[in-house]
């Protein structure tokens, strides 16, 4: 709607159907998680059909949204006023995020630092807690076997601190008008995150404790899964960066689905560092 | 000086101390029946006096500008938009409220829920310090453990063991369940709120009790003693208390547990202590019938009226 | 500011042309309008949270479990069996309903979205195709909860009846196996998703989009309310996305985070749910606070009082809410001295509070007060909010929440700075800017009636809920003990009386817009100096083409 004597640089966005039809797809993806696990309208528990359907429609919106944003950046909306904006929004996004992972480490603190506490609370007289006492009195509970991060986490800690280092490679390239040098350090980037996440299968399929019935494995698979996610979307997000690279999206001047993606990294490279402090070696150490 | 503000400040209480259960109309508190509620009759007293102040004062002040201040009374309006004064007086006045609150907040937090060392109580022997029972103390702990289940409570008497070595423990269920055959509703079976065998405890005893569940959070409370403390599975949650006048007490579960939440009340009894012996003692017999009988009149204590009971 | 310094292009913005009607209402990028679907889907999710609380009210009027039979299946005994689980359900939807589908988008997505733009000088919201998806997330996750209310929730029946507060273990596997609590988890992260994405939405607009010449120190309070809120939102909001999460995979994946039996800790999800809930109630306040302040300034025809002290007052509000949430949790079993840490930090708060109480009196002082409807809503909150506020202050001391925790006391604390704060900020803001959102005037003597009838109704109900809780009346009951009947039965004819009040509002909302006065673009006088006021109403479909230059020095 941007017409007439307009006499700002704002953005004023034209109607769109990707809210309404994202949030139509959101519901069905819930409606279909529920499905999925417990049964709904009359649909027998397992059913996946549902949330595929809303999944797949997720996914498309998000498809057809960002490529509006594109065409819009493309078309000169996003003015210089309007990329602050875009910059501010990302750096708050990010934020949230953190905040989300606060959760997670708050978890794995109450669980690792107020054992003892807890267990001077415990109801060690009922026969079905003073079970889990027995099992729960340390952390890692008792019988949990947990990684050397001397091992792999250590190279996987490597592996993202190196591509922290070539996503900046690249960004500096690209801001001095070497499309090469950006292209090369961004694959690397990517390469480099599709490099973690296999070493974390790898290091998941050889752990000793499951997600499931167990609360070490609970804490720690949510924590360093949830993050895995991260690496998982954060790579995408540089892949598509570098689609739009080779197709010539990007100019020295004005690359900000760039930087976002690169402080997008950077973020999931810092949580790591967390995790990988705290959730590997520092119990390792203190317990030996 | 004390008991005459206590008095006062608690005028709006109605009942007697040996019977405390909800009175129809009734104001505030529920009467206090140990020293932690009388203290927390006295601090609520205490803290409407601030409240109510500041309440009234932002009455007058909205009243007073609404008369003086309307557009017939004054048609001009002035400008101003600060006062140094007048925000430092706002700030610091508050502060001070709150810091005089505090005062007794915090000794009365330490007093109910930091465990009383009773050697140390024992041994001071001080009979005029309202807040100790040195002659109670010497008799030691009683320990009842309370355990919330979907709906009903379990009792547990740790101190009680027979000779297989289990504790004596039984179910204390509701009368009431809101169904068409509950009993009918008397003065002695309050409804929603007695039960078919109580939890029984000595008058001028230190009593520990115990909390926790099997199944969700429930939380057990009795008003008039002035505790609460949630029932949560897998945790043993711990207070204390000690009644000096016997009679029963109510009490009702205050942590949402489903559909029966509003049906699993807490019955406690309090008896001289040879009542009380006797009631522990057909318990372990395995008699609950019988046992329930005899806490079904309570006795009177020895002495005429207790402290308490003359405070009210 | 004074209008005259305000640079102003209003000429020609009269054809500006609307898109077609599915168009401009379902794939909205306008501010306004996406204003306008909040207020209705607010008003619609409100009249279905003030039913389920005439539902509870109406148990409560007498002993026994009565009219909740009616709505559940089953005869005799049966039905009173469905009829506990009934009433569970219908004081937990009611609170979420209250909550996060009603004050929220009411507060934060209607006058929020309406009028930080206009106030600020800004054309519309930073991300215009964002806002939008923020509402209909919204309307996705109503859906989503009132699907939930008639799914199997657990062997009682359905919907989910463990509280707004949702603690686990009664919401985990063993209370509520079913999917409707699934469906509550679910609605509440959708729910939680709108709310990040219009909180970042707005950070960025204030900050980014304010008029030239508006530093931050001139911007209008209820923008800064509207900072704040919108802060609080992106820092609370994720924590309890996590803790949803983890009931959410401790129900279907099994893991154990809060399952006891496996080690886990139910009384974690309390703190992070409180870590989440504490500032959640000052994020359903705040921008009331921001709208009174508004109201008291534009009838009393005089500036804020103490305006730096106002917007920072909330700022040490916002800070310290953080901070205190376990005062919700004195019973737990918590270390004492934690207790009392928690009991320090929580009194703090009344002082930046009075800070704002007194400085709305201090700006009606020595001015020329008209009592319009939004001034008696507004100085009908600052009575209200008082009365809950101290009553918050009786609670945060511990020894005495021992045994004021999960009794009707606390039930009384909450509706007055809520049902008797919250909402009266939002019925002020409705009349102070129906005329100007909607273009028509309302009816001045039926508003008055409104609102005198609203505020002794639920003074009727609510404060006769502090001697329930101080005699001990415990919370989420459907029956209570003898005793407590008698002041059950005069809150509920206090019930009565505010639906002869929402009869009322509901006259004088069709009686304005079917009479259709005309309405004017400042209709308040010299009082009401923002923005907003020097533009038509409504307002032209864009604003402020050409964005107007703040020269004014002291104007806020
Ligand atoms: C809008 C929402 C809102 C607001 C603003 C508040 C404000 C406050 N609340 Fe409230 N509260 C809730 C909503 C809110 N609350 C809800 C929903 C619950 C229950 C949740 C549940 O369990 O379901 C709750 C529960 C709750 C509890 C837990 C009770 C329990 O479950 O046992 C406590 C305890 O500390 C508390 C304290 C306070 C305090 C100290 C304030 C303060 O911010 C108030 C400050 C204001 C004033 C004090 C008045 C103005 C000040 C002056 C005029 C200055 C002079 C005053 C003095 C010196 C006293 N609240
Ligand atoms: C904002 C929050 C809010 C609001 C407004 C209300 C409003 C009301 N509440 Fe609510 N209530 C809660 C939040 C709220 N409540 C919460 C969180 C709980 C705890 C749940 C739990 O235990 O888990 C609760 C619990 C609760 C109980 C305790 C139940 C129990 O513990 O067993 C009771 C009992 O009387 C009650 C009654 C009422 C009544 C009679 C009203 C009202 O009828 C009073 C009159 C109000 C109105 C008439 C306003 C209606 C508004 C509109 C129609 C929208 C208008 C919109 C626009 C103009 C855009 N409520
Ligand atoms: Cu048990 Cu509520
Ligand atoms: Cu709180």
């Amino acid at each position: 709607m941007a017409h007439g004597e307009v006499k700002h640089d704002y953005h004023l966005v034209n109607p769109s159907p990707w809210p309404l039809l994202g949030s139509l797809f959101v519901a069905v993806l819930a409606l279909g998680f529920v499905t999925y696990t417990k049964g709904l309208f009359g649909l027998e528990p397992g059913t996946m059909w549902l949330m595929g359907l809303g999944l797949l429609g997720v996914m498309y919106v998000m498809f057809g949204w960002w490529r509006d944003v594109v065409k819009e950046s493309r078309a000169g909306d996003h003015t210089p006023v309007v990329q602050i904006g875009l910059r501010y929004g990302m750096i708050l996004f990010i934020l949230s995020e953190v905040m989300f992972f606060v959760a997670w480490f708050w978890g794995f603190f109450e669980f690792a630092i107020f054992w003892p506490e807890r267990t001077a609370t415990w109801d060690a007289a009922n026969p079905i807690y003073a079970d889990s006492l027995s099992r729960f009195a340390d952390w890692p509970p008792a019988g949990v076997e947990t990684f050397d991060p001397f091992h792999l986490p250590l190279i996987n800690t490597l592996v993202l601190l190196l591509s922290g280092t070539t996503v900046t490679w690249a960004h500096h390239a690209l801001q001095h008008g070497d499309r090469s040098g950006a292209r090369n350090g961004l694959i690397l980037t990517v390469v480099l995150g599709m490099l973690f996440t296999a070493l974390q299968v790898l290091e998941y399929s050889h752990a000793g404790f499951t997600y499931d019935g167990t609360l070490y494995g609970s804490a720690f698979y949510m924590a360093t899964g949830f993050h895995g996610a991260h690496v998982v979307i954060g790579t995408i997000f540089l892949a598509v960066c570098l689609i739009r690279l080779m197709v010539g999206g990007f100019t020295p001047q004005k690359h900000f689905g760039f930087e976002a993606a690169a402080w997008y990294w950077h973020f999931v490279d810092v949580v790591w560092l967390f995790l990988f402090a705290f959730v590997y070696v520092v119990p390792y150490l203190v317990l030996g | 000086m004390r008991a005459l503000l206590t008095l006062l400040l608690t005028g709006l209480a109605a009942g007697t101390a040996h019977a405390a259960r909800p009175e129809e109309g009734a104001l505030g508190l529920q009467p206090a029946a140990t020293r932690i509620m009388e203290r927390l009759h006295f601090f609520h007293g205490f803290v409407m006096v601030f409240l109510t102040a500041v309440v009234i004062l932002v009455l007058g002040l909205l009243v007073w500008v609404m008369v003086r201040y309307n557009r017939k009374s004054n048609d001009e309006p002035r400008r101003f938009s600060h006062n140094t004064l007048v925000e430092v007086v706002w700030t610091v006045v508050p502060v001070v409220i709150l810091v005089l609150i505090a005062i007794p907040s915090f000794p009365n937090l330490y007093y109910q829920d930091a465990e009383p060392d009773l050697d140390k109580i024992a041994q001071s022997g001080d009979l005029d310090d309202p807040n100790v029972y040195p002659e109670a103390a010497e008799k030691g702990w009683l320990t009842v453990k309370a355990q919330g289940n979907q709906w009903n409570w379990t009792y547990q008497y740790p101190d009680f063991v027979d000779d297989a070595g289990y504790a004596m423990e039984f179910v204390s269920n509701p009368l009431h369940v809101g169904l068409s055959d509950d009993p009918a509703h008397t003065q002695d079976a309050p409804r929603n709120l007695a039960v078919d065998y109580p939890m029984v405890v000595p008058a001028n005893r230190y009593i520990r009790y115990q909390t926790t569940a099997s199944d969700v959070i429930h939380s057990w409370t009795v008003p008039s003693f002035g505790v609460k403390t949630d029932a949560i599975p897998g945790k043993l949650n711990q207070g204390w208390f000690l009644v000096e006048e016997p009679g029963v007490y109510y009490g009702q579960c205050s942590e949402l547990c489903g559909v029966n939440h509003a049906f699993m009340p807490i019955e406690v009894r309090v008896v001289p202590e040879d009542q009380f012996d006797r009631w522990a003692e057909t318990m372990m017999e395995g008699d609950y019938d019988a046992a329930a009988e005899i806490v079904a009149e309570i006795e009177p204590l020895d002495e005429e009226a207790t402290r308490l009971a003359a405070a009210q | 500011m004074p209008m005259d310094e305000i640079t102003l292009d209003q000429a020609g913005q009269e054809h500006d042309h609307k898109p077609g009607f599915f168009t401009r209402w379902f794939f909205s990028t306008n501010h306004k309008d996406i204003g306008t679907l909040y207020l209705i889907f607010a008003l619609i999710a409100g009249i279905i949270g003030y039913a389920l609380s005439g539902l509870i009210r109406w148990e409560l009027a007498e002993p026994g479990i009565g009219p909740l039979t009616m709505f559940v299946a089953g005869e005799g005994d049966a039905a009173v069996e469905a009829a506990k689980h009934f009433y569970n359900t219908v004081i937990t939807y009611h609170g979420l309903i209250m909550i996060f589908f009603m004050v929220m988008p009411a507060l934060i997505g209607g006058f929020g979205n309406w009028f930080v733009p206009l106030m600020i000088g800004a054309p519309d919201m930073a991300f215009p195709r964002m806002n939008n998806i923020s509402f209909w997330l919204t309307a996705a996750a109503f859906i989503l909860l009132m699907i939930s209310m008639f799914v199997p929730g657990g062997s009682a029946g359905n919907g989910f009846g463990g509280g707004w507060v949702l603690y686990p273990p009664l919401s985990g596997l063993k209370g509520h196996p079913g999917p409707a609590m699934d469906l509550v988890i679910l609605s509440l992260h959708t729910a939680g998703i709108a709310s990040i994405l219009g909180a970042i939405n707005f950070i960025v607009t204030i900050l980014n989009m304010r008029a030239p010449g508006m530093t931050i120190h001139k911007m209008p309070l209820f923008a800064w309310s509207m900072l704040i809120t919108a802060i609080l939102l992106l820092l609370a909001l994720p924590v309890l996305a996590g803790a949803l999460t983890m009931l959410l995979t401790d129900r279907n994946f099994g893991s154990q985070f809060f399952v006891p039996e496996g080690g886990g800790d139910p009384v974690m999800f309390q703190h992070l749910f409180w870590f989440f809930g504490h500032p959640e109630v000052y994020i359903m306040i705040l921008p009331a606070f921001g709208i009174i302040s508004h109201i008291v300034s534009t009838f009393s025809r005089k500036p804020i009082f103490g305006y730096l002290g106002m917007a920072y007052a909330m700022v040490a509000i916002g800070f310290i809410g953080f901070i205190v949430w376990a005062h919700h949790m004195y019973t737990v079993g918590m270390n004492l001295d934690l207790k009392a840490y928690f009991v320090a930090a929580t009194m703090v708060i009344a002082v930046p509070t009075g800070i704002k109480i007194f400085s709305w009196i201090a700006t009606m002082w020595g001015g020329s007060i008209e009592f319009k409807v939004p001034m008696l809503w507004a100085i009908g909150f600052i009575f209200l909010f008082t009365i809950g506020g101290v009553t918050g202050v009786m609670l945060a001391n511990a020894g005495i929440d021992h045994i004021l925790h999960d009794t009707y006391y606390v039930v009384a604390h909450f509706h007055y700075v809520l049902s008797l704060g919250a909402v009266f900020g939002l019925f002020a803001a409705w009349y102070y800017w129906f005329e100007k959102m909607f273009g028509v005037k309302y009816n001045e003597r039926i508003g008055q009636v409104h609102f005198w009838l609203m505020f002794v109704g639920s003074n009727v109900i609510f404060f006769p809920q502090h001697f329930l809780g101080l005699h001990g009346a415990p919370r989420r009951y459907v029956d209570m003990a003898e005793g407590f009947q008698m002041w059950n039965a005069v809150s509920s004819w206090g019930y009565v009386i505010t639906l002869v009040a929402t009869a009322v509002f509901f006259v004088g909302l069709v009686e304005a817009m079917v009479r259709r006065r005309k309405a004017e673009a400042n209709p308040w006088g010299e009082g009401a100096t923002t923005l907003e006021w020097t533009l038509s109403s409504p307002p032209p479909f864009h604003q402020f083409n050409t964005l107007p230059v703040v020269k004014s020095e002291g104007g806020h």
